[in-house]
């Protein structure tokens, strides 16, 4: 019983790890897609189409709603492709690592 | 819900087993055994994952194309956040600039100009007028001017204790009249005709330009007496006595220019003098017995080369005054020809022991004599040359 309960406890810990590694690699993954973002000018070109919508629209008026609906995918299609590459090949490599457990 | 033992089903919220049967009264085992047993489910199924994913390539790489539509994702709507913030917030169009601002600092490209419009050199041609001295002055050398007119600045005060140093020198050099009356009366016949014509040619005696004289001399402050020492270029030597005029005749070249009647303070090799100007100027003042005194280094010296000296020895015979006496050198002199020896010692070769050969020692301790002073070069012999022609 006492041994069960030490492979268990192995077993959760070592769970608890992985998952605090897949965390931390989706954070310092974002943060690492949002520099990017900045550097390729995305961000300036994304907030200027956002200018000429708000001046549409108005700006009493702009809801979350709205905005999002109108980015989002303005912002998918104009993310770089150089920057999709790498981005997926850390995910991949990532998954290559920790996938074979 | 099925309750079983111990109240902490409530808190833990689930049952989807039913909780063995727990003897204990405390109920922190039994949370512990029910936590375990998700986890221990949830890594189950994750290892199944694991393995699955593992197998199948196509899956991996959905499963990453889903990660990063999922990053995308949430940048984007951090982005949306952000500017409606900004909209609400009221700064969103804050950066933006109005067209007609936009249109004054436009980045102007035509030659002649730089990016805002400046022209290049537009201060080069432009004159001030020096509050001081009412002149007209070019702006690029304004500020230089102004401190050299005004009197202040870092130049300028060297210049001023320079001057100090020298007039207090000269009032000392005058106080030693006893031995050096002869001497004081040439200087003074002289210099009085120099110091008329002196007067006329000065522009302004008071200028700091004047003056890079002196750095030689032992500097002594008191009280500035500078209307004797305003040319740039030179000592004036009357008021000089005997043993500081020989100590600047070891040191510098000494020849008295024509149009200012000073010493030259040049070194002694200085390429607007001659030696046999050098040597005339030493006669004069120190008798004819005084020689140059990179002669009389040679006194110091032992390690001489023989044969070449011969040659110089033939070269040499008109002049008379070959001879070295020693008294005339003085042990005022020793210590500098010491520093000479040292100097012409390391560097030359074409050297003597022979008292007659000292004088060919003219041209090349010439070249020597400023590697006291600066680095030591290897002396290109001018005295050849120099000697020709006067044979």
């Amino acid at each position: 019983m006492v041994v069960s309960k030490m492979n268990k406890d192995v077993q959760v810990r070592a769970a608890i790890n992985q998952t605090l590694i897949e965390k931390l690699e989706k954070e310092n993954s974002s943060e690492l897609l949002r520099a990017k973002l900045i550097e390729c000018g995305w961000k300036d070109q994304l907030k200027a189409h956002c200018k000429e919508v708000i001046k549409e629209k108005g700006l009493e008026h702009v809801t979350v709603d709205d905005l999002v609906a109108e980015v989002t995918p303005k912002g998918r299609a104009l993310v770089p492709a150089s920057v999709k590459k790498e981005l997926l090949q850390r995910t991949r490599t990532f998954l290559a690592q920790h996938a074979s457990l | 819900m099925r309750r079983g033992g111990g109240s902490h089903q409530r808190c833990l919220g689930l049952t989807p087993t039913p909780p063995p049967p727990c003897v204990q009264p405390c109920c922190r085992p039994l949370c512990y055994e029910q936590s375990e047993r998700r986890l221990h489910k949830s890594l189950q199924m994750k290892m199944e994952e694991m393995s699955l994913s593992g197998l199948d390539n196509s899956k991996l790489e959905a499963i990453a194309q889903e990660i990063y539509a999922d990053l995308v994702e949430d940048s984007c709507l951090g982005f949306c956040f952000e500017v409606h913030r900004a909209v609400k917030c009221g700064y969103f169009f804050l950066d933006d600039t109005d067209p007609d601002s936009m249109k004054d600092f436009e980045i102007v490209d035509q030659p002649g100009l730089d990016i805002f419009g400046q022209v290049f050199n537009q201060w080069k041609s432009k004159e001030c007028v020096c509050p001081n001295c009412s002149r007209s002055i070019a702006a690029s050398r304004f500020a230089p001017h102004l401190e050299k007119c005004l009197g202040m600045g870092r130049n300028s005060s060297r210049i001023a204790n320079r001057r100090i140093a020298n007039s207090n020198n000269m009032n000392k050099s005058e106080s030693d009249q006893e031995d050096n009356d002869d001497i004081n009366d040439n200087d003074w016949s002289y210099g009085s005709e120099k110091k008329a014509k002196k007067r006329k040619s000065d522009k302004n005696p008071n200028s700091p330009r004047r003056s890079k004289s002196l750095k030689h001399k032992n500097g002594e402050l008191s009280n500035s007496d500078p209307f004797k020492y305003n040319n740039s270029t030179g000592i004036s030597y009357e008021t000089l006595g005997p043993e500081e005029l020989r100590s600047l005749l070891t040191t510098q070249c000494g020849v008295i220019s024509e149009h200012t009647k000073k010493m030259c303070t040049r070194s002694l090799r200085c390429p607007q003098h001659t030696d046999e100007q050098r040597r005339a100027v030493r006669i004069y003042f120190l008798g004819p017995s005084a020689v140059l005194p990179e002669v009389e280094s040679s006194l110091d010296n032992d390690s001489f080369d023989m044969t070449d000296s011969q040659a110089l020895i033939s070269r040499l015979q008109w002049d008379g005054s070959s001879d070295l006496s020693p008294s005339d050198s003085g042990s005022s002199k020793t210590s500098e020809n010491q520093g000479w020896g040292l100097g012409t010692n390391s560097s030359e070769s074409r050297k003597t022991k022979k008292k007659k050969s000292h004088l060919s020692l003219v041209g090349t301790a010439s070249g020597l004599g400023s590697n006291k002073k600066k680095k030591p070069k290897p002396p290109a012999p001018p005295t050849p040359s120099i000697y020709d022609d006067i044979n």
